[in-house]
């Protein structure tokens, strides 16, 4: 099998020595806040670039695809537990204003060297606002570890209302974005808001437990983005008010299913038995650790291999911490959603009640409508199945500082693999 | 993943859509099944086929002097009827047929039944015996039917069905509803009952190794949607290829009408329910009407929707592509070129969209609105380029076009399942892991639902 490998590398090194591979690629980031003349107020916000355009307010987003490493929480000196992954890496901070590279033109043509073996996970969380028009931006890239692997990758915006297919990123309906190549999505998100998710679509069982998954979520227009005027939805009672929200994306992982896939092995589809509980991509402790975690060793030996030097910042594949921070007082909005390929989830957070006021990106009540009556439930925990989302508001007036837990009450999934005590699990922090 | 494998098995699919306008019935669709409320079943056994091209074992029931179907019949009442199920047995081994949610009697109208634990059973006595089975059909929704004789087994061999009641006043369509009231109204009707299979129990049945079948470490392999996988979910009902699969789980629908999914879940695990396109309106859990009194005042949207176990939900569905920012017919751009290649594509013609047949386009202002568009996206351009075709891997589904009802320029052997240029919006089980066929990806508990132009016929 190695020596497959092999032959197929010395393949592809003979491709690029004829200059065929630069000819695939055609990076275009596709921003009007970069491209058109009358974009005003162009600047970097919420992990996006954002302008007016007379009446318009957009904000653009660009990441790519392939493959890389990610850190599981059970490492050790002698093990360092790298697990292989598919992800996706936010290359925006490449472009102006206040970009790496002074130029879109620039940015563009590093995309693909940035982009390598660069996946994230979970993927860079998307944070836009119902009032802007949304272009985000995919640019897959080769995979290094499986050269043999010819896969496309897409974006879909999971439970976007009233879509068109041409933006819904299954590639069966429409396309997949080959490597090398850009597809810019447009969304318009006036009347959208709500906590979403999103993942890669093409051969979606295999690229999702890969780890193609992140958090989404669109700010309602009644959401001033500072708080105490802060809510979940456009409530007509401020029903959802909140003070600080953090996403949580419920992910797991079969280490034996990402090891057949970097190995080029028979894919184990109905034995997938996850036993890397996460959330936002890190096993508890991970998951308190405010930074972002190292760059897996193995992503900095491949780049390097490849003639590509590995920013200990920008290229961490782990970006996203899930720790819940408050002021006693303050009401938390946990966006709560799973992309977990095989199992449901019962999460909950101990000693705190949670209600839930919105679940799939609707408040969560009759009809769906603001005046409908409340369906809101105040719960102990709440049980997810991949693909859901749940908005969950703990209000923590009277609660006595300290610190308490969000976890899985299967308690079996507290667990790093074999180590004990780890996995789907992290602190709630009341000051 | 091999491709090559992908690529076999979804041609199997294209065939059935082609099949599909074979039997034209205009106009709104219902769920297919039998009407009472006196039903003769009785049961067989066959072979199914998954969509890996595997053929399975199976157990089932059927209308007496029909063929056993997988699942069993849909039996469709209306509220208040009283319902007979007579059910003969010609299986090796005691049947019997229990509804959840429904309190059944069974008395042996001839022959001996069996006493059994959950209902009374017909034995294995090669018809000899028939039980009937009588309940009052008092609410309307969705049921679950299975057998109540070692169900582990016997519904994991195929042993099971859906009843539909139907709500006092039903009226003709496309007045239907499903609960009475005005907000259960829909035009369309969708079953999705799911199921789930571990083919070495089947292999054991078959060869009579009783012995040999051990639930404790189920390893489920295929799930389907109405007795189908992908992509044999797709094909036509009826099909003659699947021979004891009648039902299919294709979805048709025009912008801006309504359909109503009812799904069950027969299987051992919970599956929640994706619907891309838009958000499903959550209006019924195991038949009963979310109302507290004002219509569906206790519904809910969804893009999810967990179906347990035993479970049942009514939900309707819509999509008209409202706010999406450009004009989803095209009515101002040049439709059959779109802007592939980074090109802002060509200067419409009267090949796009001319209504009055003089030979020139008409002006996005000279066309009237179609009745579910929305206003405010009217004339607005497509936003964006779209890259060339080089750097797209296109699927079958894909017509060349992002316009509703429009088809471009693909490659050779690309696209061709989609001759309506209508939009295919998956429909499956957000479990990833059971969207396989035995290990063969794509399948299993997935289907489409296809928004198609108004202008185009919808035939079921």
């Amino acid at each position: 099998m190695k020596k497959e490998r092999i032959i197929i590398q010395a393949f592809l090194l003979v491709l690029i020595a004829f200059g065929i591979h630069p000819a695939w690629a055609h990076v275009s980031f596709q921003c009007p806040c970069l491209d058109d003349p009358a974009a005003q107020n162009v600047v970097k916000a919420n992990g996006n670039i954002e302008c007016n355009i007379g009446a318009r307010n957009i904000a653009c987003k660009h990441i790519s695809a392939g493959d890389g490493f990610a850190l599981m929480a059970d490492r050790t000196a002698a093990e360092p537990s790298e697990l292989y992954i598919f992800g996706f890496h936010d290359v925006t901070y490449l472009y102006p204003p206040n970009g790496v590279y002074a130029t879109k033109a620039e940015a563009d043509a590093a995309v693909q060297g940035d982009g390598l073996l660069a996946a994230e996970t979970s993927a860079p969380t998307i944070n836009a606002s119902e009032t802007q028009e949304f272009y985000l931006t995919l640019s897959t890239v080769p995979m290094v570890m499986r050269p043999d692997l010819f896969d496309s990758h897409t974006v879909h915006f999971h439970g976007f209302p009233n879509a068109a297919t041409v933006f819904d990123g299954e590639p069966m309906v429409t396309f997949g974005v080959n490597q090398g190549a850009s597809l810019t999505y447009y969304y318009n998100l006036a009347g959208r808001g709500g906590t979403y998710l999103y993942h890669c679509h093409f051969e979606a069982t295999e690229h999702m437990q890969m780890g193609m998954l992140g958090n989404l979520f669109i700010r309602v227009a009644k959401d001033t983005g500072v708080a105490p005027n802060r809510f979940a939805y456009n409530d007509t009672d401020n029903s959802t008010r909140f003070d600080v929200d953090f996403p949580v994306s419920v992910i797991s992982f079969d280490p034996r299913f990402h090891d057949a896939d970097q190995s080029i092995q028979p894919l184990p589809f109905a034995d997938m038995l996850d036993t890397y509980p996460l959330f936002n991509g890190r096993g508890y402790p991970d998951t308190i650790n405010p930074n972002f975690l190292p760059v897996p060793q193995q992503k900095i030996d491949e780049r390097a291999a490849r003639g590509f030097t590995t920013d200990p910042v920008t290229h961490s594949s782990q970006k996203l911490p899930s720790k819940i921070t408050a002021t006693a007082g303050q009401k938390i909005l946990i966006r709560l959603s799973s992309v977990a390929t095989v199992d449901l989830y019962t999460i909950s957070a101990g000693g705190l009640p949670m209600q839930i006021v919105g679940k799939d990106a609707v408040i969560f009540r009759g009809r769906g409508a603001a005046g409908g009556l409340p369906l809101y439930q105040t719960v102990n925990s709440v049980n997810i199945g991949g693909g859901e989302s749940y908005d969950l508001i703990i209000d923590t007036a009277g609660i006595a500082a300290g610190t308490y837990f969000l976890y899985s009450t299967n308690l079996n999934e507290l667990t790093n693999e074999f180590q004990e005590f780890g996995g789907m699990m992290t602190e709630i922090v009341i000051q | 993943m091999n491709t090559l494998m992908k690529r076999k098995s979804l041609l199997i699919g294209v065939v059935l859509l082609l099949v599909l306008s074979v039997s034209p019935v205009a106009g709104a669709y219902d769920i297919p099944g039998v009407t009472g409320p006196a039903f003769s079943l009785t049961t067989g056994k066959g072979h199914i086929t998954t969509g890996d091209g595997n053929s399975v074992y199976m157990w089932m029931y059927g209308v007496q002097g029909g063929t056993a179907q997988y699942p069993g019949p849909t039996l469709i009442v209306n509220q208040g009827a009283t319902v007979t199920i007579n059910l003969t047995n010609t299986l090796p081994v005691p049947v019997s047929l229990v509804v959840d949610g429904i309190a059944v009697t069974a008395t042996a109208v001839s022959g001996t039944a069996l006493p059994g634990v959950l209902t009374k059973e017909v034995p294995a006595d090669n018809g000899a015996t028939t039980v009937q089975y009588q309940f009052t059909a008092s609410q309307p929704g969705t049921y679950l039917y299975h057998s109540g004789t070692n169900p582990p087994l016997q519904v994991e061999m195929g042993l099971l069905g859906v009843i539909i009641v139907r709500p006092s006043g039903f009226g003709p369509a496309p007045n239907r509803t499903a609960y009475g009231d005005a907000d259960s109204a829909y035009i369309h009707e969708k079953l999705f009952l799911l199921t789930d299979m571990d083919i070495r129990v089947h292999d054991a049945v078959q060869k009579g190794n009783y012995t040999n079948i051990d639930f404790t470490d189920y390893r489920d392999v295929y799930w389907f949607i109405n007795g189908r996988t992908l992509p044999d979910t797709l094909s036509a009902a009826g099909a003659p290829w699947l021979k004891y699969q009648p039902y299919d789980a294709l979805v048709l629908m025009n912008p801006g009408q309504t359909i109503l999914y009812r799904m069950v879940n027969a299987s051992r695990d919970p599956h929640p329910m994706h619907t891309h396109g838009n958000h499903h309106h959550v209006i019924g859990r195991q038949a009963r009407f979310l109302s507290a009194g004002a219509g569906a005042d206790l519904s809910n949207n969804a893009f999810t929707t967990v179906v347990y176990p035993g479970d049942t939900v009514d939900a309707i569905m819509t999509w008209t592509g409202a706010g999406i920012g450009w004009d989803i017919v095209g009515h101002g751009d040049d439709v059959d070129n779109p802007p592939l290649g980074f090109s802002t594509g060509g200067a419409p013609g009267p090949e796009d969209i001319d209504n009055n047949n003089n030979g020139v386009f008409d002006t996005c202002a000279a066309q009237t609105l179609e009745p579910w568009e929305d206003p405010a996206d009217h004339c607005k351009l497509f936003p964006l380029k779209l890259p060339g075709a080089q750097d797209l891997t296109f699927g079958q589904f894909y017509g060349g076009s992002p316009f509703l009802g429009a088809l471009g320029a693909l490659p050779p052997g690309k696209g061709g399942f989609n001759p309506w240029g209508g939009f295919f919006f998956m429909q499956h089980s957000h479990n990833e892991k059971e969207l396989t066929n035995n290990n063969i990806f794509p399948g299993g508990m997935a289907t489409f639902l296809v928004v198609i132009a108004p202008s185009t016929l919808i035939v079921e």
